[in-house]
């Protein structure tokens, strides 16, 4: 990137951050004790959904290769 | 007082308020939170397919919505569609510029994206009505590399770049409809939230940032990382931004706390984070890299998991 010239372009630069964090300042804000239990409840609703942590029965597996079947 | 003075005192103590609204929030951590959940155990994988064809590097790839075709990008110039059920090529599209970056699929399954060092977003049609797969349109307009892009619908797509900016592209008119800029450093990663209101981008500025898409306007900011952050994506429940760095760490950040919740780190990983996804339920985080490595973390209480691939039933 090439680097900015002096003078005005430092001033609109500046207001510009100003106003990009009255923005961010401006914000309402969750407990953390409320965001880490909502975490926390969407992981255990989902979890029975979840392949990798409860497996897949491997009529519902998409990918495993279904065997043919052997005469004995 | 100089107006550039005034400035830069109101922004030190802007971010004073920000630093103090955040602690002001911080009742408890998610470590404390989450304290008395088991880690998760073992975590068994398998290896069900194998896509072959590609003759080089592949630098991306973006599932469909039906998770059953997807799109791969790679260095050897050509984007492919496999059905990864029966392991075909549905497509091989040859690209005119091989130093491809990114790739994307639209939800509609339509159209699919890709770019990289030609600075340039290319929307290919894979449903023409002769059926061959030809260029849509060229998005040019950034002065650095694709770094990333993801379609919103079949009109509109948001792309990052090594100009440090993102873009929400008109595709039809081939336009830019909104320039979001802010980040200091080239812009690595992006990925839309769940509602499609909002998208996140990391950069090589070190922080993560939340924009409005409608809007135009970045609404949240996040710091903390020590180096560019190449990967970025959305906790399941758009909530929350799971990230990954150079500085060999992952952290999480609650959108609605305003603040990271946790780092994903161990003293043994010592090379950067290229690329990460949440399973379904957010509670595992996959993450690939610099060392060849997969580690897999227990999002809620940061410790790696351990998995193995299983090679019988």
């Amino acid at each position: 990137m090439s680097s900015k010239p002096h003078g005005s372009n430092n001033i609109a630069h500046a207001r510009r951050m100003v106003q990009q964090l009255r923005i961010e300042a401006s914000i309402e804000r969750t407990k953390v004790s409320k965001a880490s239990a909502d975490l926390m409840n969407y992981c255990s609703e989902h979890a029975r959904n979840d392949p990798l942590l409860m497996g897949i029965p491997a009529s519902d597996n998409p990918f495993k290769d279904k065997k043919p079947c052997t005469i004995l | 007082m100089g107006e550039m003075e005034q400035l830069r005192k109101e922004a030190e103590s802007l971010k004073d308020q920000i630093t103090a609204a955040r602690k002001a929030v911080q009742d408890t951590t998610l470590q404390e939170a989450a304290a008395g959940i088991t880690v998760v155990g073992r975590v068994q994988l398998k290896t069900r397919k194998t896509l072959r064809g590609h003759l080089a590097k592949i630098y991306a790839m973006h599932w469909a919505v039906d998770a059953n075709l997807c799109v791969s990008a790679s260095q050897d110039g050509k984007l492919i569609v496999w059905d990864t059920i029966t392991t075909n090529k549905v497509n091989a599209i040859p690209l005119k510029s091989s130093w491809v970056m990114t790739c994307a699929y639209a939800p509609s399954g339509n159209l699919v994206a890709c770019g990289g060092l030609d600075n340039m977003c290319s929307i290919y049609n894979l449903k023409g009505k002769d059926g061959n797969v030809k260029v849509m349109r060229e998005l040019a307009a950034h002065t650095g590399y694709l770094s990333c892009c993801r379609f919103l619908s079949d009109s509109e797509i948001i792309t990052s770049s090594g100009d440090c900016t993102c873009v929400l592209w008109d595709i039809e008119t081939g336009t830019q409809k909104t320039v979001f800029a802010g980040h200091q450093g080239d812009c690595m990663s992006l990925a839309v939230s769940p509602d499609f209101k909002f998208f996140i981008s990391g950069a090589c500025d070190f922080t993560a940032k939340l924009w409005d898409i409608r809007e135009g306007v970045c609404r949240q900011t996040f710091g903390g990382h020590e180096s560019d952050i190449n990967a970025i994506g959305f906790f399941p429940n758009g909530n929350a931004v799971i990230t990954g760095s150079d500085d060999a760490t992952c952290k999480l950040y609650d959108l609605r706390a305003d603040q990271e919740l946790i780092t994903y780190q161990d003293s043994s990983i010592m090379c950067g984070v290229t690329s990460l996804a949440p399973s379904l339920s957010g509670r595992l985080i996959l993450a690939g890299y610099d060392d060849f490595n997969v580690n897999i973390w227990d999002s809620l209480k940061s410790e790696r998991v351990c998995w193995q691939v299983m090679t019988t039933e």
